[in-house]
């Protein structure tokens, strides 16, 4: 490409887009070229939004878009206007860990953890449209993600035991004897 | 089988005196923070002002370099700086490179030498717009042709570095007891040859760097996510051209993995440094996985080996003869640990004592080698057993009988093997028949993967099913100066006292704080492993505390000694030895303290449970007043843990020789049941079994997270896993995740783990290594029982990775 070709920041083409991140509206002038991933990580300060590959294998930038399992990596940020996307920071509730964070946690289920937002994510959904998978159906659930440290032995049973947890938040109104947690501070 | 139930670690009941965290499941601390977003890697470093780099990567794998033309990046507005290799000449200095006679610039320096190999660096206001500025920079080529295929180098019709006349850049021939008299007198000598694919970590983080530079103090602040930043931290201030105290690496608390791979991310770290200096501003620079796969300098061993066994009719191993070519790429970085360290388990769980050992490292047009898990011992273990088990067919002995009748037996041990290093614990032959009896009990049996029934009727729809049992070792703990004394000629060697040895310990510093609290220091970085729990655990059973009262931070480069951190499995010997140092000090500075205040002998005082305790009163001193108290650093200790075999006469001989040393043995004994589609050549692995012995399990939680991590590369390097070059154009074949595949849910099977124990009598707590463990057996295991699947088709898995491609030609030549 010849430099006359090449367009400087100063003209380049723009858009606004509104989106609804984890529940608030975000506006911003931004690229078309602008991926979603970084949109969610420079723009939004989601850096629980990991890029791993940048090519849709790995899943790290696993998050959900009005409801969709998508891979942020592998849409341009123009492409959520209007749409709500909600990411791994939008789980918690008041300090307190989703039953899916909870379960990794608990059953060590992540190492490095940077896989480990979209295994959450994707685990969410995944219970969400069973909330009783067997392994064969987790083992499905989970092949869009890869995990590099824990050869996913332990995320399997982190999801067993995130469908447990929801299963008695459905049934006892919340009830689960979680053990205490070691790691907190 | 053995499931590890968690501990909590925050629990308020008292009596702390009789329990212990050491040996529980505690939750990790590092959790939290990584589940909720909040973790910082390096890719979420970006300080104000910060530019982004991008780099230009030659398209070719061997080239002259006529020209880089830049002028059409410079004029551009939005471009910050471009560098190419003569901008780097005029101020700093080339990367150490690993082996002495090459000059490694951090960009190609006349010729590119890889595909991918950096040429230029252009730096912008962010990724995307120093993108565009590197498409701007054109850089004329002449194509040289590559040399691509690893004994083909060895030839030298093609030199990759002219000056330096041979492709071949480092060999050597060791002959340990007499070989050629144990060849000569065997009545057998099966021959073999086994070959590896390049693999490595891929890990999920890719390399990181921001750096700024202080004019002030014309000193470097680089933050970044290399490996070892403590003992690597040499290839980037001595690049930079400046002492060790102006250049300091900060490695953030959450690496996304390494796996020894990012020991070797030196030169963006050097690039990125150069550009802050140029500019006065900090530069960041985040490798995409592209170029990470394609040209990152993060390749691991692709090896050819040419192995022979001599056998007596009885079955009995009588020597071994290891030949084989290591394909290093185009930079010899590295290396001689990678080739060397086999000879810490250079007959594995063997006993031969008659053995040779000759290499030729050699140089191609292909990216320059990192570490990975394993470090080169992965292929040793595969080509070994894969010999065994023709031998063992040769001579029509059941394989696993045939390893059984060979293997170190528990009185034997301590072991020291031809090569000098010494195996400390376990049972080989206990843990191999506990395996057949787990097998028997739940896969032999009826309905089992292995009833023979089954195992007949799946091989008349073409599915053939097959396991084979072996025992692996792990060698632990690396830090002795074995790579130096490689390069040192014989007669120093001949000399060499024990007073010569230079070992590498590991460093712990701890504190009081105000509240009564504990903070800790790690001179080591972390990629997951769980260090931070691990020494909490620890330092709360030393101090009578609660793992959540400990607090642990990490110390960089500049603030850290210059020694070792987490490799070859070190840690968790490591770091328990270094927190019971650490806690034992600490208490006895506290109960000094105590009794200076009360004005009182030290024996009328005691440290217990969190306090001091004056005798015969029921007085007492909380660590937070005694932190009040503390006016001259009482409360603040720091401790080196001594390598291992530092003090143990049976390693006298080893670490005055050159061989390697690792004074930790931990084994698995692997059964992966394999099923073989001879139709289309696919193997799957159907449950994994493991039988594993690391010592002390310091939190079996942790330990089997490595474990079952491990295996999964191991089935990734067996099966899938491959580094491919074209070999007429030395381009790269894998340079997405789409073609270079790691395993995922769907080829990942059950593993099923059980553990025995024998603790190290080495080291502090009688833990071993566990951290390269099932890459180093997985491959191994998974191509014996590919073997043992094939034997009736006479097939073997003759070159990882067994693809299904590799497979379904290796059948269709065994049915001409």
């Amino acid at each position: 490409m010849s430099i006359e070709d090449m367009p400087h920041s100063g003209d380049r083409p723009t858009r606004e887009i509104s989106v609804t991140v984890n529940g608030e509206e975000v506006t911003r002038e931004v690229e078309p070229r602008l991926k979603l991933s970084d949109f969610l990580r420079n723009e939004c300060d989601l850096q629980g939004v990991r890029v791993g590959c940048e090519h849709g294998v790995c899943g790290a930038c696993t998050v959900s878009l009005d409801g969709d399992t998508v891979k942020s990596c592998l849409l341009y940020a123009v492409q959520a206007e209007g749409l709500a996307v909600e990411t791994v920071e939008g789980l918690a509730d008041d300090g307190q860990l989703h039953p899916v964070q909870e379960a990794f946690h608990e059953e060590h289920a992540l190492q490095c953890g940077f896989c480990t937002s979209g295994f959450v994510m994707a685990t969410k959904s995944l219970l969400e449209e069973n909330p009783d998978p067997d392994r064969d159906e987790v083992k499905e659930g989970l092949a869009d993600n890869i995990c590099r440290c824990t050869g996913y032995q332990n995320i399997y049973r982190a999801v067993d035991r995130a469908a447990d947890k929801l299963d008695a938040v459905e049934t006892d109104g919340g009830a689960d004897d979680t053990a205490t947690d070691g790691g907190e501070r | 089988m053995s499931e590890s139930e968690p501990q909590a670690g925050h629990e308020t009941t008292g009596e702390l005196e009789d329990r212990s965290f050491t040996g529980q499941s505690v939750r990790r601390f590092e959790d939290r923070r990584i589940l909720t977003g909040e973790a910082e890697y390096i890719h979420d470093v970006t300080p104000p002002n910060c530019l982004e780099m991008a780099i230009v990567r030659s398209v070719h794998a061997h080239a002259d370099i006529v020209d880089v033309d830049t002028s059409a990046a410079e004029e551009h507005p939005d471009c910050e700086l471009v560098m190419t290799v003569e901008d780097l000449k005029e101020s700093y200095n080339p990367q150490p490179c690993g082996l002495e006679g090459f000059e490694e610039w951090s960009l190609a320096d006349g010729k590119a030498r890889f595909v991918g190999e950096p040429i230029a660096v252009v730096v912008a206001e962010d990724r995307y717009l120093a993108e565009d500025m590197a498409d701007l920079v054109n850089v004329e080529y002449e194509t040289l042709d590559p040399v691509v295929d690893g004994m083909t180098a060895r030839e030298g019709e093609v030199l990759v570095h002219e000056e330096y006349g041979s492709n071949v850049a480092d060999n050597e021939r060791i002959a340990f007891g007499d070989p050629d008299g144990a060849f000569e007198d065997a009545d057998h000598v099966v021959e073999g040859t086994y070959e590896w694919g390049r693999v490595s970590g891929v890990p999920l983080e890719t390399a990181g760097v921001v750096a700024q530079y202080d004019e002030n103090g014309d000193s470097f602040h680089i933050d970044c996510n290399i490996q070892l930043h403590t003992l690597v931290d040499d290839t980037v201030y001595e690049t930079l051209g400046r002492p060790a105290d102006r250049v300091e690496l900060n490695v953030p608390a959450d690496v996304g993995g390494s796996f020894g791979t990012k020991i070797a991310i030196h030169r963006y770290c050097n690039l990125a440094a150069m550009a802050a200096e140029q500019l006065g501003q900090p530069v960041k620079f985040v490798e995409d996985r592209i170029e990470n796969l394609q040209g990152g300098d993060m390749h691991c061993s692709e090896r050819r080996y040419e192995m022979r066994l001599a056998v007596d009719d009885d079955g009995t191993m009588r020597g071994l003869d290891v030949w084989f070519v290591d394909d290093f790429g185009a930079w010899p970085h590295y290396p001689v640990n990678q080739v060397l360290k086999p000879l810490s388990v250079l007959t594995n769980s063997y006993d031969v004592e008659d053995v040779v050992y000759e290499y030729d490292l050699v140089l191609t047009n292909k990216t320059a080698q990192t570490a990975y898990r394993g470090f080169g011992v992965d292929p040793h273990q595969y080509a070994l057993e894969m010999l065994v088990d023709d031998a063992a067919r040769e001579l029509d002995i059941d394989p696993t009988e045939f390893r059984r009748r060979n293997l170190i037996t528990p009185d034997q041990l301590p072991y020291r093997i031809p090569s000098g290093n010494i195996y400390d614990s376990g049972d080989y032959p206990g843990a191999m028949d506990r395996m057949d009896e787990i097998l028997d009990e739940n896969e032999r049996c009826e309905g089992g993967l292995l009833d023979p029934d089954i195992v007949e009727q799946r091989r008349e729809e073409g599915y053939y099913r097959g396991t084979q049992t072996a025992v692996l070792i792990e060698p632990g703990v690396s830090g002795s100066d074995w790579t130096d004394r490689q390069r040192t000629d014989d007669e120093t060697i001949e000399n060499r006292t024990r007073e010569d040895v230079a070992e590498l310990p590991e460093h712990l510093r701890a504190e009081v704080k105000p509240d009564g609290t504990v903070l800790a220091w790690l001179a080591t970085d972390s990629s997951g492993q769980g260090h931070q729990t691990l020494v909490a655990q620890l330092l709360a059973d030393e101090l009578g505390l609660l793992p959540s009262d400990i607090e642990v931070d990490y110390l960089d480069s500049v603030e850290a000694p210059t020694e070792y951190g987490s490799a070859a499995s070190r840690m968790a010997v490591m770091l328990s030895g270094a927190s019971v140092g650490v806690g034992e000090q600490l208490r006895e500075n506290l109960a000094e303290l105590a009794a200076d205040h009360w004005g009182v002998e030290r024996e009328a005082v005691s440290y217990r449970d969190g306090r001091v305790e004056r005798g015969g009163t029921d007085e007492s001193l909380s660590l937070a007043k005694l932190a009040e108290l503390d006016d001259e650093g009482r409360t603040r200790v720091s401790y080196d843990y001594e390598h291992p075999a530092t003090g143990i006469s049976e390693f006298d001989d080893a670490l005055t020789s050159k061989y390697p040393v690792y004074p930790t043995a931990a084994y698995a004994v692997d059964a992966p049941i394999v099923e073989v589609d001879v139709e289309t050549g696919e193997v799957e692995v159907l449950k994994f079994y493991t039988l594993r012995d690391c010592g002390t399990m310091l939190n079996p939680m942790i330990v089997e997270g490595q474990a079952h991590g491990g295996i999964a590369q191991g089935l990734g390097a067996a099966l899938m896993e491959e580094f491919g070059y074209d070999q007429g154009s030395g381009q790269p074949q894998a340079i997405t995740m789409f073609d270079y595949l790691l395993p995922s849910t769907k080829n990942m099977p059950d593993i099923e783990m059980e553990h025995t124990s024998h603790p190290s009598p080495f080291t502090e707590t009688g833990a071993k290594g566990v951290g390269e463990g099932g890459m180093i057996d997985a491959p191994a295991a998974i191509a014996c029982s590919i073997n043992d699947a094939l034997e009736p088709l006479g097939v073997t898995a003759d070159r990882l990775p067994f693809t299904a491609h590799r497979a379904r030609k290796r059948l269709r030549e065994a049915e001409e």
